[in-house]
């Protein structure tokens, strides 16, 4: 029946807000009802059906509030005459009410859950494929952390929230004004003599969340230094151990452990109260029911029947009472997830293309910047008039120190962002009239942390063109240097790679990434050169595959070794934002400026030229 | 879960306060329908009001017992669940202390602070519920049989024969769903995954043009987490309503038998009316289990990753009854050493050399070649599994560990400083040092310099807004560190990787100048071309030792190596 579903319910709610902590304030919302319209708006197709389901709760509420009466009324019958045809029609009633109350109250949520889980899927899908249009700007604006929780936490809650908070709160309300009505139509005097356990109930529970609130908060601030010192302690646990710092660092933990655990002990012994007050308002309404629903009853004023109800009905509407609050705060803290999530949904994607774009077929490689400014926000610029030409086949090297503007150039080039003033031209047309699709499609890129994707080494290599057959991705692994240590794998080119990178060295990472890069085969090269410190012999393997992938295309890179900057055809030196010196690498030392600075004072050093 | 009970005996008056306290609260719960019959048929049907006033009072006054008990049960339970998540806490701490580099890629730093923050949360939430509501339930539905027994033994075997059956297809159910949820874990975690490569490879998935096969892999994940999601949904969806039917028609049956025993008077009104609220009670107790069910195997899976830290071999280092702490000089020799990980492959693989104290040795090789598992044995952080390590000819096994420790100083690979100010960081060298010895210290680690210059000097605190410091400095700071205890050893893995040219020649001359034995792990030859010995490591074994000019004459690898660097140095 519909109250015991409630009990699960409301036990629910006690972990739920255990975790939360209890008189943490309402989950703040902008504006509720534009959120629910975009929500009702992915629903699309299954408007009708929701309805229906609402129309189900209004029904299954009703039933709950039958099944009670019928049952006090067939005890009646039964005490008045044990054996009538009446019984057997009560009994054949009663049976009907409890089969169509379960039947009811499974298939609304059936249903509901079907509708909520198509309609996260609806918006999961949305918003991935949205991510997949913002401009690269939106993701170095973010951090990676609050993003993800916009996708996972924030949207498992509206999830939880369709899934039950809806029906529960939509019952609830029913419920309690069904019985209150229900009960002041059997007995006035008997309802007014039960209901005054509400008042009871109102104070104890603001008497016990007021101190909850408290505690959970405390509570909370030393979870979180606890939080802090272990993961500093247990990061540096090499250092502790070998300065024999042990007995020390316990010594301040347990002190920290000690007043968590006196805080949480509070916490939870008065949350504990809170079933106990309920319970015992329940058992209270019980015994004023029975007794002062007897006296009654001695005087003719009501049946036993109606006090059978009235155990029933107490429970009935104190539940829902206390679990209201709760589902309401559930209901808010996902539709202020849902705005979070519809935050990123209002962000612009690139801009438009210009209509007239054409998709180019493969390019010879010959770039050209002229007078480029660009600036994220106005008045502070990030590249001032840069101007460069690059020959095909030529490897252009950027150096300069971080923030120089380094990345933008090779940004803009990648039609990341778009320019604000001047123009880039590659085999001669501007960038602006080729489409965004064809032009990346003439690139290859190898980042300076290595992203690989969770899934076998054959399919890494295989994302630089996805239909490369098995014999064209050893190819590239071979040429790329990465073809023997793949092969020492237990399990060879079907080894599984962990995306955070644990099981190959980083140097490895970098090769497999070359190999992705050569696979894709593409016209012009973008290269972030690694600067953490990798073995000799995997650097040497490195260099080796880099000047391969790098023969015969345009390549840029972002230079940390000196010697691919001293091999570049041209060596651009940023500083904020402009090109204050360019050359090849004996022209720059002739003329005994920034870049012979670098090269000087760095001398006999190997990665430092871009620090 | 057995590892987590085992911390109760501790709290053993608590718990059996707390639990006594529950049976109290749940006999005066089996009494009320009892008495309500009293009530009915002594007061209302024998119209005897007195009856019904003083039992009725005594049903008030038993509920407020009943309220005192739950009340003070809270105050226990929370004593004892509080204490074991305490104790939980302080072993799991503990624990880790004794870890090897080697737990700490099993576990992962993260992974061990959830262990003791979320995990820990969680059993004592199990506990807690254990000592309140978890016995209860199945306790009601027994007490409640077993009273409906005293009321009326005919209508009770009535219940005696449904409640199993009922129970058993709700847990039939029940473990079914958990399954099912942990099938839609996996599928969340798969689209998680997707999501992360994402959000961190977004550069490289619009640089190669891959938006399309992106969002074809995510919708394929996100379709399959959807249907799994609501199989799992669906199924528990059926219990609450199906067990709920069964027990209404078991509260029917009870009543239509009644009705005709009735008639022949063998049972009473109050009777039937406390047997159906028996039945009643039992079908609210019913919907407690799927929350429990799903909280226990929850916490369950908690006390398990606890437990595997807990009993996480960390292989006590070696010791002796009469350990020796002799002066330390600094020498050290390896002779014959291997080490391995269980029945893992061989990380070294006889390894021998030796040392007089006061040299300098270098250190060469890839990465994965056993550097720092070489480094690693020297302080014990790891013990060989063959062979022997000498310090000052005393075989390492007979020493004290702690006391070779407080002669060897590590700077690790990754500078790693607590938060706290700058001589404080420094002083964990050497507890109570002076200023001026931290001073010194900070000079030789070519730092004073730069600490001098901050607005606060050596009372600066780490881990501010506003102040960060580069991977150099952070460096140079933990060499001030290693140093400010005056080391007969010294040992530095790559620790002079982020340090310009200059600086790391000026600290390496300072290096030289010491009094002690230093190990050098470097990745550039200029680094460590002057050391005394260079040991060439690759894949476990020494495979070339000697000078820098010796191995250049004679060693191939060392040779190419040096070529490569070489080639690289402009000026």
């Amino acid at each position: 029946m519909k109250r015991d579903s409630k009990e699960t319910n409301k036990t629910q709610h006690t972990l739920r807000r255990r975790h939360q902590g209890i008189g943490t304030k309402p989950p703040k919302v902008e504006n509720m009802g534009v959120t629910l319209k975009r929500i009702w708006s992915y629903m699309a197709g299954e408007k009708r059906r929701f309805i229906l389901i609402l129309s189900i709760v209004v029904i299954s509420s009703a039933l709950s509030l039958l099944g009670p009466y019928l049952l006090g009324v067939a005890v009646d019958a039964i005490i008045a005459d044990p054996v009538t045809d009446t019984l057997l029609v009560m009994a054949g009633i009663l049976l009907g009410v409890y089969i169509l109350h379960s039947v009811t109250s499974w298939l609304q949520n059936y249903w509901m859950i079907g509708i909520s889980q198509n309609t996260v899927f609806a918006i999961r899908n949305h918003l991935f494929s949205h991510l997949q249009q913002l401009p690269l700007l939106f993701y170095q604006k973010r951090q990676q952390g609050e993003l993800m929780s916009r996708l996972t936490n924030d949207i498992e809650n509206i999830s939880r929230t369709l899934n039950s908070a809806i029906i529960q709160f939509t019952t609830s309300i029913l419920t309690i004004t069904g019985t209150i009505g229900m009960m002041l139509w059997l007995s006035p005097l008997l309802t007014l003599l039960t209901l005054t356990i509400v008042p009871v109930m109102y104070f104890g529970m603001k008497w016990i969340t007021k101190r909850t609130g408290r505690f959970f908060k405390e509570q909370q601030k030393h979870l979180g230094d606890m939080n802090g010192y272990v993961e500093e302690m247990f990061s540096g646990q090499q250092i502790v151990t070998m300065y024999s710092q042990e007995k020390r660092v316990i010594e301040e933990f347990s002190h920290k452990n000690q007043s968590l655990k006196e805080a949480s002990y509070w916490a939870q012994t008065y949350s504990g109260f809170i079933p106990k007050l309920m319970n015992m308002l329940n058992n209270v309404s019980f015994g004023i029911i029975v007794g002062a629903g007897g006296l009654l009853a001695l005087n003719g004023f009501i049946t036993i029947g109606i006090i059978v109800t009235f155990t029933t009905y107490s429970r009935q509407f104190t539940r829902p009472l206390n679990d209201l609050a709760n589902q309401y705060n559930m209901i808010l803290s996902a539709v202020a997830g849902a705005e979070r999530v519809f935050q990123i949904l209002d962000e612009a994607g690139e801009s438009a293309q210009d209509e007239k774009a054409v998709d180019i077929e493969r390019i010879q490689g010959v770039i050209i910047f002229r007078a480029v400014d660009f600036s994220y926000e106005k008045d502070q610029p990030i590249l001032q008039n840069v101007s460069f030409h690059a020959a095909q086949g030529e490897t252009v090297a950027l150096v300069g120190p971080t923030g120089a503007g380094k990345t933008t150039i090779l940004s803009l080039l990648s039609r990341f962002y778009e320019l604000e003033k001047g123009e880039i031209l590659i085999d001669g047309k501007d960038i602006k009239t080729i489409t965004r699709e064809s032009l990346r499609k003439q690139m290859g890129v190898v980042l300076q942390d290595s992203i690989l994707f969770h899934t076998t080494i054959r399919e890494n290599i295989r994302y630089g063109r996805l239909d490369a057959t098995d014999e064209e991705v050893e190819e590239v692994a071979k040429a790329a240097h990465a073809h023997d240590f793949i092969t020492r794998l237990p399990e060879g080119y079907d080894t599984i790679l962990d995306s955070d990178g644990k099981g190959i060295s980083h140097g490895q990472r970098q090769l497999l990434s070359i190999a992705r890069a050569m696979l894709a085969d593409p016209a012009l090269l973008i290269l972030d050169e690694a600067t953490s410190s990798i073995d000799t012999v995997t650097e040497m393997k490195i260099t080796d595959a880099l000047d391969k992938l790098m023969e015969g295309r345009t390549s840029f890179v972002i230079a940390h070794r000196l010697n691919t900057i001293r091999n570049a055809d041209c060596i651009l030196v940023l500083h904020e934002g402009r090109i204050i010196e360019k050359g090849n690498h004996h022209e720059l030392l002739r003329r005994n400026g920034f870049y012979a600075d670098l090269v000087h004072t760095q001398s006999g050093r190997t990665e430092v030229v871009n620090e | 879960m057995r590892k987590v009970f085992s911390y109760l005996p501790t709290y053993k008056i608590s718990v059996a306060v707390a639990l006594s306290l529950m049976i109290l609260e749940l006999i005066v719960e089996l009494m009320q329908p009892l008495l309500m019959a009293k009530i009915i048929d002594e007061g209302i049907v024998a119209e005897d009001m007195s009856v019904v006033i003083i039992w009725g009072g005594v049903l008030l006054g038993l509920s407020l017992v009943a309220f005192a008990a739950g009340i003070i049960n809270s105050y226990f339970a929370a004593n004892a669940s509080q204490g074991v998540g305490h104790d939980i806490r302080r072993d799991l701490f503990q624990k880790v202390q004794a870890f090897s580099s080697r737990h700490f890629q099993t576990f992962t730093t993260p992974g061990l602070v959830t262990r003791m923050t979320n995990d820990v949360t969680q059993i004592q939430g199990v506990l807690f519920m254990l000592m309140r509501i978890a016995l209860r339930a199945p306790l009601f539905i027994i007490g409640g049989i077993v009273m409906s027994f005293v009321v009326h033994p005919g209508l009770a075997t009535i219940l005696v024969l449904s409640v199993p059956i009922l129970l058993l297809f709700l847990f039939w159910i029940l473990t079914k769903g958990i399954v099912l949820f942990r099938k839609v874990q996996g599928k969340l975690d798969r689209m998680n995954t997707v999501l992360r490569e994402n959000l961190s490879g977004i550069r490289l998935i619009k640089g190669f043009n891959r938006s399309e096969y992106e969002e074809e892999r995510f919708q394929d994940v996100n379709k399959n987490l959807m249907n799994d999601n609501k199989k799992a949904l669906w199924i528990m969806e059926v219990a609450m309503p199906v067990v709920m039917l069964g027990m209404n028609i078991v509260i029917l049956i009870i009543l239509w038998v009644g009705a005709i025993q009735l008639d022949t008077d063998m049972v009473k009104a109050g009777e039937l009316v406390a047997i159906i609220n028996y039945a009643t009670k039992i079908m609210f107790t019913f919907s407690v289990f799927s929350f429990l069910i799903m909280h226990y195997s929850r916490g369950s899976a908690s006390a398990a990753r606890i437990t595997a830290v807990l009993e996480e071999d960390t292989k006590a280092i070696h010791a002796t009854d009469q350990a020796l702490k002799p002066e330390v000089k600094g020498g050290i020799s390896f002779v014959d050493v291997s080490f391995q990980y269980d029945a893992d492959q061989r990380v070294l693989q006889h390894i021998s050399f030796s040392a007089k104290p006061g040299v300098m040795i270098g250190i060469l090789g890839e990465t994965g070649s056993g550097k720092t598992t070489l480094l690693n044995l020297i302080p014990r952080l790891l013990e060989e599994t063959e062979g022997d390590i000498y310090l000052d000819g005393y075989r390492m096994k007979d020493l004290d560990v702690e006391h070779v420790r407080n002669q060897i100083s590590v700077v690790p690979q990754e500078a790693h400083l607590f938060s706290g100010s700058l001589i404080e960081n420094i002083r964990w060298g050497k507890e109570g040092a002076t200023k001026k010895e931290v001073i010194s210290a900070a000079k030789d680690a070519q730092i004073h310099e730069f600490i001098k210059g901050l607005p606060d000097g050596y009372d600066t605190v780490l881990g501010q807004k506003g102040i960060t410091f580069s991977g150099g400095q952070k460096q140079r700071l933990s060499i001030a560190r290693a140093l400010v205890r005056k080391p007969k050893i010294l040992i530095l893995d790559d620790s002079t990787s982020a340090l310009d040219a200059h600086t790391e020649e000026r600290l390496l001359t300072m290096l030289r100048r010491q009094n002690c034995t230093v190990f050098l792990v470097a990745q550039k030859i200029s680094s460590i071309q002057n050391a005394d010995q260079i040991l060439l490591l690759h894949e476990g074994e020494v495979i070339g030792t000697g000078d820098h000019r010796s191995l250049l004459k004679e060693n191939p690898y060392y040779q190419s190596v040096y070529q490569s660097q070489m080639e690289e140095d402009v000026s």
